[in-house]
C-alpha cells in the first residue's frame, strides 16, 4: 500500500502546529528566529527544520490581497531526483509504502541529492555533513501511526492515508471548491516526477508558483544524462582503454630502440 | 646518459600523478554504485567525499605549475601535424615515415593540452559541486555533468599515458623517475631533440 499526505491549502490557517509537531517528534532544536518581514517561521527549510508553512503573500495593486499558505516539505516523489543523484548505495531508500527516506549511516554528505531534487528540499548540515529532510514520519507510519504534522493539524487541512483514496478525495475536494467559485481549483500531483506522495489541493492550481511550488518539476536533464548515457559511454571508454592497452601490448609489444641506430 | 627531465620537472610530474590518482579513484567511487567499493580503500564514503575536493584542488594547483613549465614546449608545429597524420604507424611500431620527434612528440603534446583543459574544467566544476549551499542550482546542474565528462576524458587519456610510459616505451618510466636516458633511447624516440642537444 502506497501512503500519502494530502494538504488542502484551502483549509490551512497558518497556525504552525505542524511545524511544532515536526520539531517535537523529531527531537529537533528550535530555530533561532530570523525576522524577514513576513509571518513565515524561516525563509527556507533547514537541516533541523523539515516542515515549513510558506506564507505566500499575493499582491495586487501594491496591496496584499491573499495569503496562499502552503506547508512545504519533502514531496516523496515516485521518481525521486535525490535518489537518482545519490552516489552512496543505500543512503536514500524507498520504503514499500512509498516513503523516500535518508539513511544517515550510509550518507557520505556529497550533496548531490540537493542538486537532484527539483523541490530544493534536502539540506546539508555543515555540522554533521549529512543531509536531512522530512521522513513522512517513517518511524511512526511503520507502527501504524499517522505522521506528527497530521496528528497536530486542527483544521483537517492535512490528511494521511492510502494514496489512491487520497487522490480521489483531493479531486472531489477540488471539484467542491470549483463549485464554490474557485474556478481554477485543482490538485497538485506533478507528473514530471511520476507523481508525489504529498498531494496538494490548490484553490488556484493554474498558478502553483503562488503557493511556492514549482510549476513543472522534473528530474534535471543533466542528472538523467549523467546517470544514463554518460555512465555507459564512460564505462566503455575506461574498459576500452584498459583492454585496448592490453591487446596492443599482446599484438605489437614494446617499442624497441633499434630503429634509432645510425 | 643524457638528462631528460630535471628534478623540478619530475617532482611536478609525480605530485600531479599522485594527486590525480587519488582524485580519480575516489571520484570513480562516487561516480557509480558499482564502483563504490573503491571508497572503502580510502577510508569509506565520508572520508572519500571529504578528501576528494582537496586532492582535486592540490592537483589543479600542481597542474598550474606544470602548465607554466611545459606549455611553451608543447606548441604543435608542422612536424607534429605530420606526426599525427601517421600516428597509426607509430602506434603499430612501424616508424617508417614518422617524423623525428622533438623533446615531446605530438602524442605527448596532445595529452598535455587535453589534461590542461580537463583539469581546468574539473577544478571549476568541482568547486561548484563542493558545497551545494555556496552555488546557485543552475551552475550545479551544469557542473554535475561537466565534472564526470571531463574526468572520464582525462582518465581515459591517463590510461593510455600510463601504458605508453611503462610497458609500451621501455626506459620512459626511468626517465621520469631518475631523469636520465641513454643516447640510444634519445636517438630512437626523440631524435630531433637528441640532435638539438648534441649540437
Amino acid at each position: 500500500m502506497i501512503v500519502a499526505k494530502l494538504i488542502d491549502t484551502s483549509l490551512c490557517i497558518g497556525c504552525k502546529a505542524c511545524e511544532v509537531a515536526c520539531q517535537e517528534w523529531n527531537d529537533q532544536e528550535f530555530l533561532k528566529g530570523e525576522f524577514f518581514g513576513t509571518y513565515q517561521t524561516a525563509p527556507d527549510l533547514a537541516p533541523n527544520f523539515w516542515n515549513l508553512i510558506k506564507f505566500n503573500e499575493i499582491e495586487q495593486d501594491g496591496k496584499i490581497v491573499a495569503w496562499n499558505m502552503a506547508k512545504y516539505q519533502c514531496m516523496h516523489c515516485a521518481d525521486a531526483g535525490c535518489m537518482r543523484a545519490c552516489p552512496a548505495p543505500g543512503a536514500i531508500i524507498r520504503h514499500a509504502n512509498g516513503i523516500v527516506d535518508f539513511v544517515h549511516d550510509k550518507c557520505i554528505g556529497c550533496g548531490y541529492c540537493v542538486t537532484g531534487c527539483p523541490f530544493d528540499v534536502p539540506k546539508l548540515s555543515p555540522k554533521t555533513n549529512k543531509v536531512y529532510k522530512c521522513t513522512l514520519c517513517s518511524d511512526r507510519t511503520a507502527v501504524g501511526l499517522e505522521p506528527a504534522c497530521i496528528k497536530a493539524c486542527p483544521t483537517n487541512c492535512l490528511t494521511f492515508g492510502e494514496r489512491d483514496a487520497l487522490v480521489h478525495q483531493a479531486e472531489s475536494r477540488a471539484k467542491e471548491l470549483r463549485a464554490d467559485g474557485a474556478s481554477h481549483a485543482g490538485v497538485y500531483n506533478p507528473a514530471g516526477v511520476g507523481g508525489t506522495n504529498v498531494l496538494y489541493v490548490l484553490k488556484d492550481a493554474s498558478k502553483p508558483e503562488s503557493y511556492g511550488l514549482p510549476r513543472d518539476p522534473q528530474i534535471p536533464l543533466s542528472v538523467m544524462l549523467w546517470k544514463g548515457p554518460v555512465k555507459w559511454l564512460g564505462s566503455l571508454a575506461l574498459a576500452g582503454g584498459v583492454l585496448g592497452a592490453a591487446l596492443h601490448y599482446l599484438r605489437f609489444g614494446p617499442k624497441d630502440e633499434g630503429h634509432g641506430d645510425d | 646518459m643524457i638528462e631528460r627531465f630535471s628534478f623540478v620537472e619530475r617532482g611536478i610530474h609525480w605530485m600531479s600523478a599522485l594527486s590525480f590518482l587519488y582524485a580519480a579513484f575516489t571520484g570513480l567511487s562516487m561516480w557509480s554504485h558499482k564502483l563504490f567499493w573503491i571508497a572503502s580503500m580510502f577510508g569509506g564514503g565520508e572520508v572519500t567525499r571529504a578528501t576528494h575536493p582537496w586532492a582535486g584542488t592540490f592537483f589543479a594547483l600542481v597542474l598550474g605549475f606544470m602548465f607554466r613549465q611545459w606549455a611553451s614546449q608543447m606548441r604543435l608545429d608542422a612536424t607534429d601535424r605530420q606526426w599525427l597524420k601517421v600516428s597509426h604507424r607509430y602506434a603499430m611500431n612501424d616508424e617508417n615515415g614518422v617524423p623525428d620527434a622533438g623533446r615531446f612528440n605530438a602524442g605527448q603534446k596532445m595529452l598535455f593540452w587535453m589534461q590542461s583543459v580537463s583539469a581546468l574544467l574539473l577544478f571549476v566544476s568541482g568547486v561548484v559541486l563542493w558545497n551545494p549551499e555556496w552555488m546557485p542550482r543552475t551552475l550545479r546542474l551544469i557542473a554535475i555533468l561537466v565534472h564526470p565528462v571531463a574526468a572520464l576524458g582525462s582518465i581515459s587519456g591517463i590510461i593510455i599515458h600510463v601504458y605508453m610510459g611503462t610497458l609500451a616505451v621501455p626506459g620512459a618510466l626511468h626517465a621520469m623517475v631518475r631523469g636520465v636516458v641513454t643516447e640510444r633511447w634519445a636517438k630512437s624516440h626523440h631524435r630531433a631533440w637528441f640532435k638539438q642537444i648534441s649540437r
